[in-house]
C-alpha cells in the first residue's frame, strides 16, 4: 500500500474516533443542558434545540414561591447549595489537616510498626464506605448528631481522611529530602520543616488531595440519606431528588438546571488537576 | 531522643483516632448487631445466628450477589475497552488533543448523583433516546423496565467510569519508551503487531491496577442504581449496597438483618481489598 494512502486511512480512523468520542461524552450533557434552557410549556415535548432558550429554570430554583411550589419540602435551592458547600469545605479542611500530618509521618519517619500503620490506613482507604451506613447511622444518632450537618461531616471524614492521607503520602515520598534535611541541620524542628519547607513546595499535591476530599464529600448520597431527615439540612442530591416523585420527573427544567449546577464545581476543580488525578488516586503506583 | 519518638506518634495519632472511631469500631458494631434481634429502641436481644439463617434462606440473597457480580464485571470490562480505545486515540499527535483529553474526563469528574439524574432525563419515555427511536420510526423503549434495566444501569456506570481507565492507560502508554517502537519499525513491524507485541504487554501492570480499583468502586456503587431504579423493577437491578440500604432503612426493615447481610458478603469485598492492596499498591 502506498504511504500516502495509508496516512490518509489513519487520519480518517482518528477523525471517526474523535467524532464518536465527542458524541458519546457530549450528548448526555447537551440534552440536560438543553432541557435546563427549555421553558415550562415546551418541557412536555422538548425539542432538540430550544426554540425560546430561557434561564428561567435557573432563576426559579432560587425563587421561594416557584421552588416551593415544585418541591414542597424546601424554600429554595440556596439552602441545599450552602449545606453541600459548607459540609464539603469543612470536610476538606479537616481531612487536609489530619492527612498532612499523617502523610508526613508515613513518608519521612522511621519507627517500628510503621508498615502496620500504613496498612491500617490503606485498608480504610480502599474499603467501600457503604458498609458504614448502618453503624454510622446508629453511632451518630447515639451521640445526638443525627440529622445534623456535623454528623454528616463526621461520616464523610471516615473515608476522606484515609484518602487524603494516602494521596499526600505518595506525594511527599516522591519529593527530594535535601531541602528539608538542610532545614533540619539549621535547627528547624520536624514540624517547622513540614510547615515552612515541605508544605509550600507541595502545592500541587495539596491541591489535588483537597479537591479529592471536596468532591468525595460533595458527591455523597448514601450518608446524606441515612443521616439527614429535615429538609432544611438537605444537601444537593437529596434536594434534587425532590423534583421527582415515585420515579417520575415532574419538574423537568428545574431537575436539569439543578443537576447542571451541582456538576459545575467538581468538574471545574478536576479540570484544574487533571495531570495529577491518576498518580494521586493510585498513591503514586501509576505515574501521571 | 525518647521524647522525639512520642512526638513522632503525635503526627499519626489523629488519623488513627479517626479511622478507629468512625471506621473500625462501627464495622465491629455491625458485626455485633448482626446477632441481635432489635437495634433501635427497646432491649437488644442476642439471638445467635438467626439473622444469618434468615438471610441465607432467602432467595433474594443469591439474586443480589449475582446482580452485583453481573453489574460490576460487565461494567468494568466495557469501561476497560472504551478506556483503552480512547487512550490509544488520544495518544496520537493531532491538534486539539489536549482539549479532548480534558473533555474526556468530564463524565468521571461529574458527581455520580448528577450522572444518574442525567440518565433519568435521557431514558425517560420523552427523553432523548426515545425521541431518536421514534424519529427513525422505531417504537420507544422502557429503558428502566424489567428487561432493559440492568443493561441501562450498567451503561450509566460505564459512561461515568471509563475515563478513569483512559487516564490510567494513557499514563501507561506514555511510560513506554519510544525507542522500542522505533526499533520495531526498523524491523518492519506492522501497526497491529506493535499494538499486540509492544503496547498491550507494557500496559499489563496498569491494567491490573485500574481494573482492581474500578471493580472495588463498582461493587460499592450505591448512587447510580439507587437513583435510577431503586433496585427494581422486580429486583432486577438490586445489588449489595442498595439491598443493604433498603433492608436497613426502608419501612418494615430490620437493621440486624441488614447487618448480617453485610457480614455475609464481607468476604467477597475482603478478597478484593486484599488483591487491591497487594497488586495495586504493592503491599500485603
Amino acid at each position: 500500500m502506498p504511504m500516502v494512502e495509508r496516512k490518509l486511512n489513519i487520519t480518517i480512523l482518528t477523525l471517526v474516533g474523535i467524532l464518536l468520542l465527542i458524541l458519546f461524552v457530549g450528548i448526555p450533557f447537551y440534552w440536560v443542558f438543553n432541557l435546563s434552557l427549555t421553558s415550562e410549556e415546551e418541557a412536555y415535548s422538548p425539542k432538540l434545540f430550544p426554540t425560546n432558550p430561557t434561564l428561567n429554570n435557573y432563576f426559579d430554583l432560587f425563587n421561594p414561591s416557584k421552588a416551593a411550589a415544585r418541591a414542597a419540602r424546601f424554600e429554595n435551592f440556596t439552602g441545599p447549595l450552602v449545606n453541600s458547600t459548607v459540609v464539603a469545605l469543612i470536610v476538606t479542611a479537616l481531612s487536609m489537616l489530619i492527612g498532612c500530618l499523617a502523610a508526613y509521618n508515613l513518608a519521612r519517619f522511621n519507627y517500628r510498626g510503621k508498615s502496620y500503620v500504613s496498612l491500617y490506613i490503606l485498608f480504610a482507604y480502599v474499603f467501600p464506605p457503604f458498609f458504614l451506613m448502618i453503624p454510622l447511622n446508629i453511632v451518630i444518632n447515639m451521640i445526638r448528631l443525627g440529622d445534623t450537618l456535623i454528623g454528616l461531616i463526621l461520616a464523610h471524614l471516615a473515608y476522606t481522611v484515609p484518602f487524603s492521607t494516602w494521596i499526600l503520602r505518595g506525594y511527599f515520598m516522591g519529593m527530594p529530602k535535601d531541602i528539608e534535611d538542610s532545614a533540619l541541620v539549621d535547627g528547624c524542628s520536624r514540624f517547622q520543616a513540614l510547615w515552612r519547607v515541605v508544605l509550600p513546595i507541595s502545592a500541587p499535591g495539596l491541591v489535588t488531595a483537597a479537591i479529592f476530599s471536596f468532591t468525595l464529600s460533595w458527591d455523597d448520597l448514601i450518608f446524606a440519606l441515612v443521616i439527614l431527615s429535615k429538609a432544611e439540612n438537605y444537601t444537593l442530591p437529596l434536594a434534587i431528588s425532590l423534583f421527582m416523585q415515585g420515579g417520575e420527573v415532574y419538574a423537568w427544567g428545574e431537575l436539569a438546571a439543578s443537576t447542571i449546577l451541582a456538576t459545575i464545581p467538581p468538574v471545574a476543580l478536576y479540570l484544574l488537576i487533571q495531570k495529577y488525578v491518576i498518580s494521586g488516586l493510585t498513591g503514586g503506583a501509576i505515574k501521571g | 531522643m525518647k521524647l522525639n519518638r512520642i512526638a513522632d506518634w503525635l503526627y499519626i495519632l489523629p488519623v488513627l483516632a479517626v479511622i478507629t472511631i468512625i471506621f473500625i469500631i462501627p464495622l465491629g458494631y455491625t458485626f455485633w448487631i448482626s446477632f441481635q434481634e432489635k437495634a433501635l429502641g427497646g432491649e437488644a436481644k442476642f439471638i445467635g445466628l438467626t439473622n444469618y439463617y434468615t438471610i441465607l434462606n432467602s432467595k433474594i440473597f443469591y439474586v443480589i450477589i449475582s446482580n452485583t457480580l453481573i453489574y460490576s464485571f460487565s461494567a468494568v470490562f466495557i469501561k476497560a475497552l472504551i478506556g483503552l480505545g480512547v487512550a490509544l486515540l488520544l495518544n496520537r499527535k493531532f491538534p486539539g488533543r489536549g482539549i479532548l483529553r480534558a473533555f474526556s474526563i468530564i463524565p468521571w469528574a461529574a458527581p455520580a448523583f448528577a450522572v444518574a439524574f442525567f440518565f433519568i432525563l435521557l431514558y425517560d419515555l420523552k427523553g432523548l433516546f426515545n425521541r431518536i427511536l421514534t424519529y427513525i420510526g422505531l417504537p420507544a423503549l422502557r429503558y428502566l423496565g424489567p428487561e432493559l434495566a440492568m443493561p441501562s444501569v450498567i451503561f450509566v456506570n460505564v459512561w461515568k467510569g471509563w475515563p478513569f481507565f483512559f487516564l490510567g492507560f494513557l499514563s501507561g502508554l506514555q511510560a513506554i519508551p519510544q525507542e522500542i517502537y522505533e526499533s520495531a519499525e526498523i524491523d518492519g513491524a506492522s501497526r497491529f503487531k506493535k499494538l499486540v507485541y509492544i503496547t498491550l504487554p507494557n500496559l499489563k501492570t496498569v491494567f491490573f491496577t485500574v481494573c482492581l480499583l474500578s471493580l472495588m468502586w463498582t461493587m460499592g456503587d450505591f448512587t447510580t442504581i439507587y437513583l435510577l431504579t431503586g433496585g427494581g423493577p422486580l429486583d432486577r437491578t438490586l445489588t449489595i449496597p442498595v439491598a443493604s440500604y433498603f433492608k436497613a432503612f426502608a419501612s418494615g426493615a430490620s437493621i440486624p438483618q441488614a447487618a448480617s447481610l453485610l457480614i455475609l458478603v464481607l468476604p467477597i469485598y475482603l478478597i478484593l481489598i486484599y488483591l487491591v492492596m497487594k497488586y495495586a499498591y504493592g503491599r500485603t
